[in-house]
């Protein structure tokens, strides 16, 4: 057992190229034991290949690492598991068809001779699930399950494998603040018990909030290590982005006009019940609420996806029909989605084919599509967008996360919507292309669209917003104006249901 | 009596045998020859090759794969091992169960190096193979038929041996494959395995499980019960030509489609599988019995097919609902 204090793991000069490029130019990395310890740097800076050598998916090419005063061996995640590293990726990989005691012990199931000893299993799961804090019945599926109880699962194996270095990639991405909150108990805990915590995080606040070291990354190479007491949000941004970024969120005043949307007593009892808002011209309305409260059933509804039992949606003065995408989009509705790898993008398709693909209308000519018409649509918002890509042709699952969202923005904003639906727009982004976002949602707000923005940041959502309307479990809770908006008042709505004072 | 209970079969499999008793009461009700002695019999025996087959492919649609070559072994089996006590009379059952297992031993290998070594698509290989094995049939055998007269007289004895007066020597056979291989994919880590590595492939690699091993066992395995399966082929019809069960393998496939094992992997058991078989012979066994024309066997198995497939997906989505309103309950 490591007491608090001990360097477990040290990682020096590690360097690793795949192909022609450079991931690693020479990386430092110290773990101690008893501490949590943020990982940071913008995507590309090479944070993922620093988690995948130690998770044994790469081999470094150079550099050494040292696990205690032994060499750690890298190949195979079964290696890493052995040494006790345990990685928890940020799209949970559990087996959904098995029980959660047996998510818990795969591929090491306890047996009695031959045979697999379940009831034993079912035991330790459900003692380490109570030694997270959260009590979830082992002999459940895990189909299902939330993110962030999957999460727990992940962790409880990784406890069960005598894991004494936990690294989470970008764990709470998916949480709202309530599981984020629940999910800092737990490092915390984990943290007492003297395991070393590395996590990943776009999110600075809960950086700040809960780590005790700070290792930041840039373009492969480690740019500054820190205790939490020797450095603040803005040296950390700078370190990251290598420069000073002005704004975060570059919010603008827009002239705010006619009613666009207005939703009526909107009500799909599975999911969500009365919903009743409305958006105006040139304003940036937020659905705020817990993963799960029904945010993102109400956009669907609105945009046709899912049908609704009772209530109305109506667009621009006149009903808008329910159950069908094609009207929404024909009378400029447009809906970026909260997952754009399944939802959003057609990942093995062009960047062109992915911008172009809702404009077709305009690119064709006698029925046949004008491919010289496509590469300047494209063009036109490479530029506004600033989106980053060698080829047109490139297959969209080649491009950053933030490209890729900017692609997806790119594919709506070129249909000129008067609605633009946004669904956790700068989920797994970095910090640099956040504000990208942000300064493009606000752009397309100020060009006089209607823009209803679902988000679990609730910087993002403060930031942002014109008004807020806070959901939990299906119900309309508060609706707070941008003045009297505060982290606080959306917390408190979005878990009791109550408008605090 | 603790171990027949751990032997109950989980809700899907109850709910399918009950919808095989109705179907045999029906059937019983129309032609109550069904229901007698004689009746259980000639249904336990014209489904053993097709149970013994879902036996062995049910593995590997559980780790989403397929294997699409075991009707092919099945004939390339049940010719050889004739072909081989033809030229030698003084052979037994023993070396006729001997020679077909090997046979299907080698198909299983060549599958398995394929997908599991190579990592290409089953349903691509075992289509390739189901070619090659059966093309290898009609070469080898040049014609030849095979008759009662050539055979083993024990493994033809086999055959007809009954016991209880219903219960036929190969179906004994695949209760007991059932029960063991149950028994494997519960309590085994291999069995265990075969369900991650269907449920999901990618993240079986990431927890470091034998990927390739199980993969490849399963192939054998399959290949192995198609060999035994030729022989029982042999015991139930004494005669084999090159055309022997050709083009069943879709039928295997629907039989434990039917069974509840769900072809994306994940999820299923053996014993659903053979009460799939079970339940497809009673229905065609049924439709005879009502005098409906043999010519609509196969659409009534289509329809037989989609029923279940949607009867999944109405469990699927119900389910869904149900953790969904679980979940929502747990948060308060």
């Amino acid at each position: 057992m490591a007491t608090k204090g001990d360097l477990l793991l040290q990682m020096s000069g590690v360097q690793k190229r795949f192909g022609g490029a450079v991931a690693l130019r020479g990386t430092d990395l110290k773990i101690r034991a008893g501490e949590i310890h943020a990982l940071l740097g913008e995507n590309g800076a090479g944070k993922s290949t620093m988690l995948k050598i130690l998770s044994g998916v790469h081999v470094n090419d150079g550099g050494t690492i040292k696990l205690g005063d032994k060499d750690f061996i890298t190949g195979s995640p079964q290696a890493s598991i052995d040494q006790g590293v345990a990685v928890i990726y940020q799209e949970p990989s559990l087996f959904l068809d098995l029980s959660l005691a047996e998510n818990v012990f795969i591929g090491r199931q306890p047996k009695k001779g031959m045979i697999i000893d379940w009831k034993f299993a079912q035991k330790e799961a459900a003692r380490l699930f109570k030694e997270l804090g959260v009590e979830l019945d082992p002999k459940r599926q895990a189909r299902g399950l939330s993110i962030a109880d999957q999460q727990v699962v992940e962790i409880a194996k990784a406890l069960s494998m005598n894991a004494n270095i936990i690294l989470m990639d970008e764990p709470t991405a998916a949480l709202s603040a309530s599981e984020v909150e629940r999910l800092m108990t737990v490092m915390k805990s984990l943290k007492a018990a003297n395991k070393a915590v590395i996590f990943v995080s776009h999110r600075l606040d809960e950086v700040f909030a809960i780590s005790d070291f700070i290792t930041v990354m840039r373009d492969g190479a480690t740019v500054s290590e820190n205790p939490i007491s020797k450095t603040d949000l803005q040296k950390v941004i700078k370190e990251m982005v290598g420069r000073e970024l002005t704004e975060l969120f570059p919010k603008t005043e827009n002239k705010i006009g006619a009613v666009v949307l207005e939703v009526k007593d909107l009500t799909n009892p599975a999911y969500f019940r009365n919903v009743s808002f409305n958006v105006k011209k040139g304003e940036i309305v937020a659905l705020a609420g817990l993963v799960g409260s029904g945010r993102s059933e109400v956009a669907r509804a609105i945009f046709g996806v899912d049908k609704y039992e009772s209530g109305s949606v109506t667009l621009n003065g006149k009903a808008l029909p329910a159950g069908s995408p094609v009207e929404a989009m024909k009378r400029k509705i447009a809906l970026v989605p909260e997952d754009r790898r399944q939802q959003g993008l057609f990942m093995v398709a062009g960047v062109n084919r992915n911008i172009s693909m809702e404009s077709f209308d305009k690119l064709t000519h006698r029925g046949m599509i004008n491919f010289k018409r496509e590469k300047s649509l494209t063009n036109t918002w490479k530029d506004k967008l600033s989106i980053k890509f060698a080829n047109q042709a490139d297959p969209v699952d080649r491009l950053s996360g933030g490209n890729q969202q900017k692609t997806v923005l790119a594919k709506w904003l070129a249909t000129d919507p008067d609605l633009l639906i946004v669904d956790e727009p700068t989920r797994g982004i970095d910090v640099a292309t956040k504000a990208e976002v942000h300064r493009l949602v606000n752009q397309a707000a100020s060009e006089g669209k209607a823009v209803l923005m679902i988000s679990s940041e609730l910087p993002e959502v403060l930031g942002m917003a014109d008004r807020i309307i806070v959901m939990r479990e299906g119900k309309q809770v508060a609706e707070l104006s941008r003045k009297e908006a505060t982290q606080e008042k959306i917390i408190a709505a979005a878990t009791t249901g109550k408008r605090s004072a | 009596m603790n171990f027949l209970k751990k032997l109950r079969p989980s809700s899907r499999e109850s709910s399918l045998f009950i919808i095989l008793i109705v179907a045999v009461g029906g059937t019983g009700l129309i032609n109550p020859r069904f229901l007698t002695g004689d009746g259980t019999r000639d249904l336990l025996t014209s489904t053993s090759v097709v149970a013994l087959l879902a036996i062995g492919i049910a593995p590997i649609v559980v780790m989403r794969h397929i294997d699409l070559s075991i009707a092919s072994t099945v004939g390339l089996s049940a010719w050889a091992v004739a072909d081989f006590c033809a030229k030698n009379p003084s052979f037994t059952w023993v070396q006729c169960f001997v020679i077909g297992s090997i046979i299907g031993l080698v198909v299983g290998i060549v599958n398995g190096l394929l997908v599991a070594g190579l990592r290409l698509p089953s349903l691509v290989v075992t289509l390739g193979t189901l070619y090659i094995v059966r093309g290898l049939v009609y070469v080898v055998s040049n014609s030849v038929d095979y008759n009662a007269q050539e055979m083993p007289e024990s493994l033809l004895a086999l055959g007809q041996k009954v016991y209880f007066g219903l219960l036929p020597f190969t179906f004994l056979m695949v209760i007991i494959a059932m029960i063991l291989m149950a028994l494997f994919m519960k309590y085994t880590k291999s069995g265990r395995d075969a369900y991650a590595i269907g449920s999901n492939p990618p993240a079986a690699d990431l927890v470091g499980l034998k990927v390739f091993r199980r993969t490849f066992l399963a192939f054998v395995f399959s290949g192995v019960m198609s060999g035994i399966a030729g022989v029982f082929y042999l015991m139930r019809f004494a005669q084999v030509d090159s055309t022997a069960f050709y083009g069943q393998e879709l039928a295997v496939v629907a039989a434990v489609v039917i069974g509840g094992v769900t072809i994306m992997g994940g999820s299923g058991t053996v014993v659903g599988a053979v009460i799939g078989a079970l339940l497809v012979q009673t229905i065609q066994g049924g439709l005879a019995a009502l005098g409906v024309d043999a010519f609509w066997k196969a659409a009534i198995n289509g329809l037989l097919l989609i029923i279940a497939i949607y009867a999944d997906r109405v469990l699927a989505v119900r389910n869904e609902k149900q953790l969904l309103t679980q979940r929502i309950r747990e948060r308060i």
